[in-house]
């Protein structure tokens, strides 16, 4: 992947938030209004992207169904990064009995798919959007811990650490100087391919039916709901579909071709 | 360098960390629904309409639940070390018959989907490594990256639109017939396909670019002969290895695909479950899932040691 | 009679020619060496004759291989020659061996596939135990020693039945006993009236060799002749400094008026893994003495010196002059790429290192220039600098700290000659005019007896299995 699929990616990803965070402020109608008569119309003043079979605006739909997707994404992959990061160098650096019982507990949860976690998670927490944010979290967090503890540890018994100590520098410095601009490019490819996951997890589980409840609109609900009236509006059905690619294929282009 | 027996205790320990994840898991699930922890307990361990005061009364004494959370935990752990896995709240019927039985439908699925995978994904990556930058390898890296952008149920969504619903060729949905497990089969295997393409042709390309590689040519064999006694056999060992680690969005996918095609297999069984709040179904399909991902790792292990020696001593 | 015949071989990327035209002609039972530093086109010439210039450079000129005619801008025929006519040994053999073939089954296929042999098998045995290598026929390619290693990839790459041998660079990195091995390797082929093309920048290899040599520098070959008498008697300046810095040459080294003590060590054992790597030592170090330390690799050298710096827990007690500071014991590394962070540019480190230990900006500077560092270097990541400067600029960042000890690595084993001996030059010279103590790791004895005041060996371990 070239540098310009890259840069592809970034506009498309920002072009999506733009979409989600300024949409709501030209929309009056809001994302759950219903007007029944409306049902499956075509665009009008109030609703520029149409209405779904319930008569309520697909442009305000989509707009939260992006903001909720991207902000439970954004959360569970950030907290993922920080503890999997934090992990990471506590076991490449001390090593010993740290290091291996992190790797146990890694390796433990690395056997479990992320949906099981989110869906065992839905039956303890209140919320589906906690149980998103803590399931996606609870299995992503080893990404980051496997990738920093390797990349450290490769790093840790080279000479260039042995240097740095020789002449005096403390962890602080052969964190931020040498450390951290190794793993920092990998890192930024495992958080573009996290939150491209997150965000695939809950569409998956809106669309079984088992993900955030209705009527909060949600990509992967909205995509079941309208299914069963495809062929009387496609538009409609494709909107989600369309959001939730766009959405993909901007962090896979951001991510590149590595994994 | 790990021994025979080092890659056993490690997966057994895995095995043992899987268990207790699980165990921790459902027993906050349990603690977090409403009502009474022994009528719950009795209740997922005997099924509702088998539980009775009675029965919650022993389930009191024999946990010592008024001892405290902690001793209840271990209640519930040790029941799980005995494989009790308890009865399934909504039919009544132990979970592991119910798993055993969805189990063989989920198998099947993952076999041919596995199969169609491997048809299409390590040859077309082999391919493609082999002539890293040509025309071949950039058509993977862009098809590659639009099939990620492609979540399994959207995937699944357009293979049902396109090939069951407009062109008839195939039935959408359902199981008994032959003919039913094409669909979910290929939505499964084209994810896991394009995935191991990928490492197929990473590893090939690598190989590929090694010394010994171009040793193996300037010996004077044909690229045929090089590839043959150089090339596959030095990409399986990591390309297995690979796949034993793809066995989790497998079986993710399996819970998704399932639903979508009403495949009656654990997936499917995993999300009505968790509909009906049936813990007792819930962790006994976790703990297949989780341990089967540590048995078939430890499977390929040990065929990964057979090929590459290297720093397996018996 | 000759074997091969090239003529007018030039290399070009497309804009600049790397390799001036240039011909050579190998015969039966004698030797051509081509003799050079690293970026002098020597290995490219050996690649254009062989068909495999790396994408995007273009050779031209006329090749012969055995009354063959070839196109040298044409490779996908040279082909052909590869097992059948050409035999190429791997560079560094270790690495060329399939890790998942057995030893045997390497060369056998060969014998099979290339040469069409009958009993491949049988002629795979008698291989081996020529060789030395009876019984390693079952062992995997990583159960075998580096030496052994160098006779099987020796015996794969023949075992086609080629009459002539093309080595480039066989003696990168090894040992002097180990050098000794591929000689004798190099010369069997020769015996059997085979022909010989050796690139390398080995004197010794060179010399034992014979036969002819062609100087190569800067794309140009500058001076061709009779070993022995281009070896004796240079006539181009640059072949007189090619040899010149030769360790065995080098004048021999002005004793030094030991100082205060420094350093002390009593009944030191290192040990790696739970073995002890060196026996008990008892070493004395003073201020401005300098102290070698020979071994063959994986003796245990580094460790011992590491372990002095307090690096590594030991066996035995270590004195270090109390009244110094921590970083007054400082070292040099045998690669100095990996001892400068990857992504940072070398003067921020130098600053990092200015402002850590509120040194004096001013004295990076004059210091710079007595190492005849450009101050341009700062601006670059390691990478991008020669080893030669890189090397420097280790140097550089230990003296800021104004050690009273250092310690050196095999500090020049990944330089060209020259370079190795300018290096020494200049170290040495600081040593002294700093009144510096300096305990120097290398396997070269002759390199050793020019620059310590006196040396320790240490003896051979068995390899660890």
């Amino acid at each position: 992947m070239s540098l310009r699929s890259d840069r592809i990616g970034w506009a498309l990803l920002l072009a999506v938030i733009g979409f989600a965070l300024l949409a709501p402020a030209f929309d009056q109608t809001g994302p759950l209004k219903q007007s029944l008569l409306k049902a499956l119309a075509g665009p009008d003043a109030a609703a520029p992207f149409g209405y779904d079979h319930l008569g309520r605006s697909l442009f305000s739909r989509l707009a939260h169904a992006l903001r909720l997707s991207l902000t439970i994404a954004f959360a569970a992959t950030a907290t993922a990064a920080v503890v999997g990061i934090g992990l990471g160098v506590l076991a490449a650096w001390r090593g010993g009995w740290i290091d291996r019982a992190l790797g146990l507990v890694a390796d433990s949860v690395l056997a479990l798919p992320a949906l099981l976690m989110v869906l065992m998670m839905g039956v303890i927490l209140p919320g589906m959007g906690a149980a998103f944010w803590a399931g996606i979290a609870a299995v992503q967090w080893i990404e980051f811990f496997r990738l920093t503890r390797r990349a450290c540890r490769a790093v840790m018994d080279g000479p260039a650490v042995e240097a740095a100590r020789i002449q005096g520098f403390g962890p602080a410095w052969i964190f931020r100087r040498i450390l951290w601009p190794e793993i920092g490019p990998v890192l930024r490819t495992a958080m573009a391919f996290g939150v491209a996951g997150a965000i695939a997890a809950i569409a998956a589980l809106g669309f079984v039916s088992v993900g955030v409840p209705a009527p909060t609109p949600e990509l992967g609900q909205m995509m079941v709901e309208l299914l069963p009236s495809w062929r009387e509006a496609p538009v409609a059905v494709a909107q989600p579909v369309a959001a939730c690619f766009v959405l993909l294929l901007s962090l896979n282009l951001i991510a590149g071709g590595r994994a | 360098m790990r021994g025979l027996t080092g890659i056993l205790a490690f997966r057994l320990a895995q095995a043992a960390g899987v268990a207790l994840v699980v165990g921790v898991m459902s027993f906050l699930m349990i603690q977090a629904m409403p009502g009474d922890a022994a009528y719950r307990i009795a209740a997922a361990r005997y099924g509702y309409d088998m539980v009775s005061s009675q029965a919650a009364d022993a389930v009191r004494a024999e946990l010592n639940l008024d001892a405290g959370a902690l001793a209840q935990f271990g209640g519930w752990i040790a029941d799980l070390l005995r494989f009790d896995l308890g009865r399934s709240v909504v039919s009544g019927e132990p979970v592991a018959h119910e798993i055993a039985h969805q189990l063989g439908a989920t198998l099947h699925l993952s076999v041919v989907a596995l199969l169609i995978a491997l048809l299409i994904g390590p040859p077309l990556g082999v391919l493609a490594g082999l002539r890293a930058g040509g025309l071949l390898d950039r058509v993977l890296l862009v098809a590659a990256a639009g099939l990620r952008a492609m979540p399994q149920f959207l995937l699944g969504l357009v293979l049902i639109v396109a090939l069951a619903v407009e062109a008839g060729l195939l039935p959408s949905a359902g199981h008994g017939r032959a003919a039913h497990v094409v669909l979910p089969a290929l939505t499964l295997a084209l994810g896991l396909a394009a995935g191991s393409a990928r490492i197929a042709r990473d590893l090939m390309a690598g190989i590929a670019a090694s010394q010994h590689y171009a040793f193996a040519r300037m010996k004077g064999l044909s690229d045929g002969q090089v590839l043959r006694h150089h090339g596959l056999r030095n990409i399986a060992a990591p390309l297995l290895t690979y796949l034993g680690l793809q066995f989790v969005f497998l079986a993710e996918g399996v819970v998704v695909v399932e639903t979508i095609f009403g495949w009656p297999g654990i997936g499917h069984a995993l999300i009505h479950a968790v509909f009906h709040r049936d813990v007792p179904m819930v962790q006994g399909t976790a703990l297949v899932m989780g341990l089967g991902f540590v048995v078939l790792n430890a499977l390929i292990d040990l065929a990964a040691g057979r090929i590459d020696p290297r720093g397996v001593t018996a | 009679m000759t074997l091969l015949k090239a003529r007018d071989i030039s290399v070009t990327d497309g804009r600049d020619r790397l390799v001036q035209p240039l011909s050579l002609t190998l015969r039966p039972g004698r030797a051509l060496t081509i003799l050079g530093e690293s970026g002098s086109g020597k290995s490219l010439l050996a690649q254009a004759i062989l068909g495999t210039l790396p994408k995007g450079l273009h050779a031209s000129g006329e090749l012969h291989v055995d009354d063959v005619a070839l196109d040298p801008a044409r490779p996908r025929g040279n082909r052909a020659l590869w097992g059948r006519l050409i035999a190429v040994l791997p560079q560094e053999p270790w690495l060329a061996l399939d890790p998942l073939m057995r030893a045997g089954r390497q060369v056998e296929e060969t014998h099979r596939m290339v040469a069409g042999s009958a009993d491949a098998r049988a002629a795979t045995a008698r291989d081996l135990s020529e060789l030395g290598l009876s019984g390693a026929g079952a062992r995997w390619p990583w159960q075998l020693s580096g030496g052994m290693a160098q006779r099987l990839a020796f015996a794969a790459a023949r075992a086609g039945g080629a009459p002539i041998t093309v080595a480039d660079e066989p003696t990168k990195g090894l040992d002097a006993d180990r050098r000794d091995d591929v000689l004798a390797l190099l010369q069997r082929g020769l015996r059997d009236g085979g022909g010989l093309l050796t690139i390398t920048h080995d004197l010794d290899l060179a010399r034992g060799l014979g036969g002819d040599i062609i100087v190569i520098r800067d794309g140009c070959a500058i001076e061709q002749g009779e070993a022995a008498k281009v070896l004796a008697d240079p006539s181009h300046p640059y072949t007189r400094r090619l040899i010149e810095a030769d360790p065995a040459r080098w004048p021999p080294r002005k004793p030094s008026v030991p100082g205060a003590a420094l350093l002390r060590a009593r009944d030191l054992v290192v040990s790696r893994g739970g073995r002890a790597l060196t026996g008990p030592q008892d070493i004395d170090l003073h201020r401005g003495e300098v102290m070698g330390i020979q071994g063959p690799s994986g003796c245990g050298k580094s460790s011992l010196g590491n372990a002095l710096l307090g690096l590594l827990p030991v066996a035995g007690s270590v004195w270090r002059d109390p009244s110094l500071p921590k970083v007054a014991f400082q070292k040099l590394w045998q690669d100095p790429v990996a001892a400068f962070p990857r992504r940072l540019r070398l003067g921020q480190g130098i600053d990092d290192l200015v402002a850590l230990h509120r040194l004096d900006a001013s004295e990076v500077a004059p210091l710079m220039a007595r190492l005849a560092l450009r101050s341009e270097l700062l601006d670059r990541l390691p990478a991008e600098v020669s080893g030669g400067e890189l090397q420097r600029l280790a140097l550089l960042r230990a003296l800021l700290l104004k050690p009273a000890f250092l310690f050196a690595d095999e500090p020049t084993s990944r330089l060209d000659p020259v370079t190795q001996a300018e290096t020494f030059d200049l170290l040495t010279g600081i040593a002294r005019e700093r009144d510096m103590a300096m305990m120097i790791v290398s396997h070269d004895a002759s390199l050793l007896r020019a620059s310590c005041d006196r040396v320790l060996r240490l003896p051979d371990q068995p390899p660890a299995r």
